[in-house]
């Protein structure tokens, strides 16, 4: 009977085991292995260069650039998301009018929720398309063209947005664009989750805290803020991951994938610049295998940083 | 009522009176009213008057209103109708942060990520009070109710028991107006509940605080209560001493709520100065209103207003037990009795407040009675014995108005 049990496990696992080893496994292994070739992607020779290619890489200035624009949105992005979505989260579940007895969120907060959830049923494409129409620089722009129709703007002098280098803070204006729409986009999502999760906290509890004195915002800072802490962690992870892709927005959006002029380059668009505009293949998987170690330190970091502790209520 | 009961921890014991509160506040609810989105009207009209330090218990069958009566008084639920008083504000519509009460719920509600110290520390940490003093009460309080050691541990760290003396000790540390209290005993076992039921009516004798206490549990209510307050249907039904509660229940359903086991009821008439039912005259008590009556009635006699059958005169009524219950000192004994069962909303309501398996100990047409007996009586199952009726311990109850008739 185990035998047979065995056998008949195996038989299940056995091909998504071989696709999983075919179709994934190797082509990691793949990509390693090309990092210390200076293979140009066309050719049967792949020149062994050992770690040429990554000694190249910290010298590039190109990638040092998209390194520190991957940083900034590895920071901007779950900071500001996280801190909006828990803010809505909190105005959708506990913000209700202070004048009245009890805890409910502001009035017709469930069609607010959808409302915010709504981005995250658009695929990137569409998300893309809105966003290039509402950053038009002419005045067919619907940002654009509502503000000269103001008169706020000049016609001669049009927001540029995503084609707009200038720094801001020191970052280039066009980051701040695409994290503008990195958090329309991401938002609504992670409000849900912590909402779902501030309800999953008895109501008792926040009514305890309002009996003690509390504020709603001392209650939320003193008392929710820390049973979500396993959640906004889990965000924290998730919203990591896609700052540091943040391929997509890079492409869809920016002037010639990554500018203007390079300002908006980023990992991802030179791992793609160098492998297939460059053909530079090897270099390329150097890249994306540097990349691959800086998240998987990130998330050891992360792992090492949370401490898990069950909450019994 | 407030005597010691066995099983006190004997820390709450040894703490000298703490601070007494002769300027303790009173609670007045006047025509206070709930009516629900979707129009259930969970509380009618309620006037209730809760003197500076008195153990009030609200207690009824669940669904009668008397957990959201407290919300009320808390500030958790908007009042429909109605004023609440405390002391002389009207605080009726003031926010629950306002109104200086403390609530122990009856999951606790602790804040899970806090420690002991800083759960008890936070109401008084929220009103701004200085880290000294703040320290010094916490200290003081833990050690009222031992929570000493446990001061650094979090709240999953803890037993059932030593959670509800924290969350007992977060009401206590601010010194509120008022204590309220959602059932906080239920979540123990028996035996710890009755420990602790001991443990709050010392509290409440030391403190002096005010306490509104909401349970199911009639039980509870009686032992703890200086007032008992009976809801049913979000209508107050009497408010009174718990002695004077099983005394003189105002009316049928007050009757079958109060006292354990419930009071028996049986349909039987009344005329030439006697009730009569199961083929049993016993004469109506000296004074009685209903001596020159000729009428229907729904007749109560408690478990206890039996006794054997001896020369003291009182009619007998020979029954043979279906059932005996061994207490111990007292056994309870279920007869069947050969008169029509009494089957109002309002003995249903009471019975299905207790256990429905009381409800299915019910035959379908004849009365049941339960009676208690000495344990020393020699009672066995299906051996009829003869029971004597306390004709002083009769209730006479209107059949359609469930009524008290005195």
């Amino acid at each position: 009977m185990r035998h047979g049990r065995a056998r008949f496990i195996t038989g299940f696992l056995a091909l998504p085991v071989v696709l999983y080893l075919y179709y994934v496994v190797a082509p990691f292994g793949q990509s390693v292995y090309f990092s210390f070739t200076s293979w140009r992607g066309f050719s049967d020779e792949k020149p062994f260069v050992g770690l040429d290619n990554y000694v190249r890489l910290f010298r590039d200035e190109l990638v040092r650039k998209a390194f520190w624009h991957n940083v900034f949105f590895l920071v901007a992005v779950p900071v500001s998301t996280i801190a909006l979505a828990l803010f809505l989260a909190f105005l959708l579940n506990v913000g209700g009018q202070g004048n009245r007895a009890g805890i409910r969120g502001v009035r017709g907060s469930s069609v607010y929720k959808v409302i915010f959830f709504f981005p995250q049923l658009l695929s990137l494409v569409l998300v893309a398309i809105l966003w290039q129409a509402l950053y038009r620089g002419d005045d067919q722009g619907l940002i654009n063209g509502l503000l000269m129709k103001l008169h706020v703007i000049s016609r001669d002098e049009p927001l540029k947005f995503v084609s707009d280098p200038t720094p801001f803070l020191g970052v280039p204006a066009v980051l701040w664009w695409l994290l503008l729409i990195a958090i329309w986009g991401g938002t609504g999502f992670y409000m849900v989750l912590f909402s779902a999760a501030m309800q999953s906290i008895p109501r008792d509890i926040y009514e305890a805290a309002l009996l003690d004195g509390a504020s709603r915002v001392a209650s939320f800072v003193r008392v929710t803020l820390p049973l979500l802490r396993d959640t906004v962690s889990v965000a924290w992870v998730y919203l990591g991951f896609i700052a540091l892709d943040f391929y997509a927005l890079v492409f869809v959006m920016t002037p010639s994938q990554g500018g203007p002029n390079h300002a908006s380059e980023i990992f991802a668009s030179q791992i793609n610049f160098n492998a297939f505009n460059s053909g530079r293949y090897g270099y390329a998987c150097a890249l994306a295998v540097a990349l691959t170690i800086f998240a998987l330190l990130l998330a050891a970091l992360q792992l090492r940083v949370i401490r898990r502790d069950r909450i019994e209520f | 009522m407030n005597a010691p009961l066995p099983g006190t921890r004997p820390q709450a014991a040894n703490i000298p009176l703490q601070r007494a509160r002769p300027e303790a506040t009173g609670i007045r609810l006047e025509q206070v009213s709930k009516r629900f989105r979707g129009g259930v009207l969970a509380v009618d009209r309620v006037d209730l008057d809760v003197r500076p330090g008195e153990f009030v218990v609200l207690v009824g069958p669940s669904g009668c209103g008397k957990s959201t009566l407290l919300r009320m008084i808390a500030g958790l639920e908007a009042v429909s109708g109605g004023r609440i008083w405390l002391g002389d504000q009207d605080v009726t519509s003031r926010l629950p942060q306002e109104r200086d009460v403390a609530m122990v719920f009856q999951s606790y509600a602790l804040y899970p990520r806090m420690t002991v110290r800083r759960n008890l520390g936070f109401g008084l940490r929220m009103r701004h009070t200085g880290r000294p003093e703040r320290n010094r009460r916490v200290a003081e309080v833990a050690e009222v109710l031992g929570l000493e050691h446990l001061l650094d541990r979090r709240p999953a760290a803890l037993s059932g028991g030593q959670r509800q003396r924290v969350a007992m000790g977060r009401a206590i540390v601010r010194e509120p107006k008022a204590f309220l209290m959602d059932e906080p005993l239920s979540n123990l076992d028996a035996k710890l509940r009755v420990s602790m039921r001991a443990q709050l009516s010392r509290l409440h004798q030391r403190l002096g605080t005010t306490t509104v206490y909401v349970t199911h549990d009639q039980v509870e209510a009686m032992t703890l209560g200086q007032r008992v307050a009976v809801l049913r249907d979000g209508v107050l039904q009497q408010c009174d001493t718990p002695q004077h509660l099983f005394r003189h229940p105002v009316n049928l359903f007050v009757a079958a709520f109060i006292g354990s086991p419930s009071m028996n009821f049986v349909a039987a008439s009344v005329s030439g100065g006697a009730a009569h039912f199961a083929d049993l005259r016993v004469p109506l008590p000296a004074g009685s209103s209903l001596a020159t009556a000729d009428r229907q009635v729904i007749l109560g006699i408690r478990p206890t207003g039996f006794g054997v059958a001896e020369s003291n005169g009182w009619p007998t009524l020979r029954a043979v037990p279906d059932v005996v219950e061994e207490l111990g000192d007292e056994r309870n004994l279920i007869i069947d009795i050969n008169a029509p069962r009494v089957d109002t909303d309002a003995t249903r309501a009471a019975v299905a407040a207790r256990t429905a398996d009381d409800a299915l100990l019910l035959p379908e047409e004849k009365a049941r009675f339960t009676v208690r007996v000495p344990g020393d009586h020699p009672v066995s199952i299906g051996e009829p014995l003869d029971l004597a009726v306390n004709p002083e311990r009769l209730y006479f109850f209107d059949p359609e108005t469930g009524q008290t008739l005195r």
